[in-house]
């Protein structure tokens, strides 16, 4: 078989990756190195030889890798080369493509160019290894080659008889409205956003020469009122940063169907598209967090068999309202209805368990406080050990489990609530563990195997004598194995 | 006291080698003499008037290595042995491991992916070796410690030889 003739990704990536020393970042110790050792005058021209010789030698390594890359979508197979002087060809067939995203980054988007991340998941590969990138191709081509990728049923270009492939129908599941934006100061990751760029401010800060630092002088008003000042400053900090960070990355976010595959699309600066395939779809999680619950908010994503980097591309809503979120994930995997309760031996477990840390807390002041006067750490103990019981009951009433017709639910978690729904056909294998404690409570956690997500989702602290039964009617009759050979 | 709540999920049919034991007991008495040298080196280095906590650490710390060796000789391999069990039936591979807290792990047979045996250097001196049963999910991999070295490569054989024939999706 003669392989399919190569193609090049777009020369104007050359441009692209010289204006940002794409190739040629790693150098640039190297040559400080060098020119540090060399003891070079630090007048403006040796600054300017520097940039210049940057410059040519990122133009050139670019030049060169593009020259060196190509990549052909064959028959049965996409063919990566590439390798400056020892020569990487790496062949994935098509039926193991298990995801294609179409990235287009703010430079991109000039020269109507996208980045495309075939992923390739190959089992326990490394995350890294598993993804061929193809960077610099038209959108057009992109495009095509997804859909190439993707829809393998569907022949490249036109059809035999010379009409042009109907497009499939779309259908549209979710869109983003910019009024959810108000729920992403609650979100964790979106509130690191602003935290992350007063850190990255500060250190700006820091190698500012003195001189150049306005003087803002001791200001007269009291500490207190500086102090609010402050904090009332942070919190704007927070909640704007926070929501322009999840303007940036969520800005437009559409999830569409098409055919048989999901595709996402989503952001302000760098636009995204993933697609999924619905028949790799396991489940989906519905994850809410403390402050989420109290506005009503969750986020939704698909648990995907070998997808790499699941948790992001599995996003089916990134944000939104908890009904919008629930009514789009159990469209794709039915809900098995409302979760039942764990035995109240769960409840004492999970007082115990959330008391301990405070206990050990207080004892440790019991012994101290008469020996050498800490009577704080007594204090703390006490309080630690008191907010353990809400704690621990609120922990308990976050388990949840129930077993539905053709797929199950498991719920856990207080800070980040977790709900999470898995097909029968997913469970790979099933995990019953019992620790001394729970032998002696009657309980057990049963955990769920399955090639999607996580890989494995425990039933915490449920009744033992329920173990198997749940096993059962989550799996299949072959889980009958657990009670009887 | 109470009488023992039924258990969650049955035994499985069969018990390891014994020699399972002898390789235990050989582990914990590796242990006990690496741990017996480091804390015969403290007592002798370590000059006994510096400070109670150093000093007591001189009283601790033999206490410490004799009743790890009680434990780890005497103790851990018997109930190890007694807890350990596994079983191919018709269609899963099922264990069940730990000597404390207890696992039991089921797979069926047509999730099966890759089936490895293992002899680690000690094993090879019982004529042990391991079976590792893996599928697509990380967390979701049998494995069937300390088998009679021929026992385990008949039962990776035929586990890899159906895991074929009646592989559905595998993942």
């Amino acid at each position: 078989m003669t392989g399919p003739a190569g193609r090049r990704t777009s020369a104007w990536v050359l441009l692209l990756h010289t204006i940002t020393f794409k190739q040629a970042r790693g150098w640039v110790p190297v040559v400080l190195a060098v020119a540090a050792g060399r003891g070079l005058g630090d007048g403006p021209t040796t600054v300017v030889a520097l940039v210049v010789g940057i410059t040519v030698l990122s133009l050139v390594w670019a030049a060169l890798s593009w020259w060196r890359f190509s990549y052909a979508d064959g028959e049965t197979s996409v063919v990566v080369t590439r390798g400056l002087l020892s020569r990487t060809v790496r062949t994935v067939p098509i039926d193991r493509v298990r995801g294609v995203e179409v990235e287009a980054p703010a430079l991109h988007r000039l020269f109507g160019l996208v980045r495309v991340r075939i992923d390739a998941a190959a089992g326990s590969v490394a995350a890294k290894d598993e993804e061929l990138v193809v960077d610099g191709v038209p959108r057009a081509e992109g495009d095509r080659l997804r859909a190439r990728l993707l829809t393998r049923r569907v022949p490249a270009g036109p059809l035999p008889d010379g009409t042009e492939a109907v497009p499939e129908p779309e259908e549209e599941l979710a869109r983003f409205d910019p009024r959810w934006l108000r729920y992403a100061p609650l979100v964790g990751g979106y509130l690191a956003v602003p935290l992350a760029a007063v850190g990255a401010l500060f250190r700006v800060a820091d190698e500012v020469p003195d001189r150049w630092k306005p003087d803002l002088g001791q200001p007269d008003l009291p500490g207190t009122s500086v102090v609010a000042l402050f904090l009332l400053a942070a919190v704007v900090v927070l909640v704007v940063g926070s929501v322009v960070g999840c303007a940036v990355v969520n800005w437009g976010f559409r999830l569409v169907r098409r055919g048989g595959s999901l595709l996402a699309v989503r952001g302000l600066v760098t636009r995204r598209h993933t697609e999924l395939e619905l028949d790799r779809i396991r489940g989906w999680t519905v994850t809410a967090g403390l402050g989420m619950r109290l506005a009503g908010a969750a986020r939704a994503s698909a648990l995907v068999t070998g997808l790499g980097d699941a948790a992001r591309r599995g996003q089916l809503l990134p944000l939104g309202p908890r009904d919008t979120a629930w009514s789009l994930a159990a469209r794709l995997v039915d809900d098995p209805g409302p979760v039942r309760a764990h035995p109240p031996a769960a409840r004492r477990r999970a007082v115990v368990r959330a008391c301990a840390p405070g206990v050990l807390v207080l004892v440790a002041g019991a012994v101290l406080t008469p020996l050498a006067g800490w009577w704080v750490l007594l204090v703390v103990g006490g309080a630690l050990t008191v907010l353990g019981v809400p704690l621990g009951l609120a922990r308990y009433a976050a388990l949840g489990h129930v077993a539905g017709e053709r797929s199950f639910a498991v719920r856990a978690g207080w800070l980040v609530q977790e709900h999470t729904v898995l097909q029968r056909r997913a469970v790979v294998g099933w995990q019953v563990q019992q620790s001394l404690v729970q032998r002696r409570s009657g309980l057990a956690t049963v955990r769920a195997c399955v090639g999607a997500g996580r890989g494995g989702y425990p039933v915490v602290d449920m009744a033992a004598a329920e173990a198997a039964g749940f096993a059962r009617a989550a799996s299949g009759a072959w889980a009958d194995t657990l009670v009887d050979g | 006291m109470s009488p023992q709540p039924p258990a969650p999920a049955r035994e499985p049919a069969w018990s390891l080698s014994r020699s399972a034991i002898g390789l235990w007991v050989a582990q914990g008495v590796l242990g006990t003499v690496l741990y017996g040298l480091a804390v015969l080196a403290y007592v002798l280095f370590v000059p006994g008037d510096s400070g109670w906590f150093l000093g007591a650490l001189r009283w601790a710390l033999p206490v410490f290595v004799v009743v790890y060796g009680v434990l780890f000789i005497g103790v851990a391999p018997r109930l190890r042995y007694r807890v350990h069990r596994w079983e191919v039936t018709a269609d899963a591979v099922y264990t069940l491991t730990g000597w404390l807290d207890r696992t039991w792990t089921l797979v069926p047979v047509s999730r099966i992916q890759t089936v490895d045996v293992t002899r680690g250097v000690v094993q090879q001196l019982f004529g042990l070796a391991s079976v590792a049963v893996l599928t697509a999910s990380s967390q979701g991999t049998v494995r069937i410690p300390h088998l009679e070295a021929e026992v385990a490569r008949r039962v990776a054989e035929d586990l890899a030889r159906r895991a074929e024939l009646v592989r559905d999706e595998a993942t």
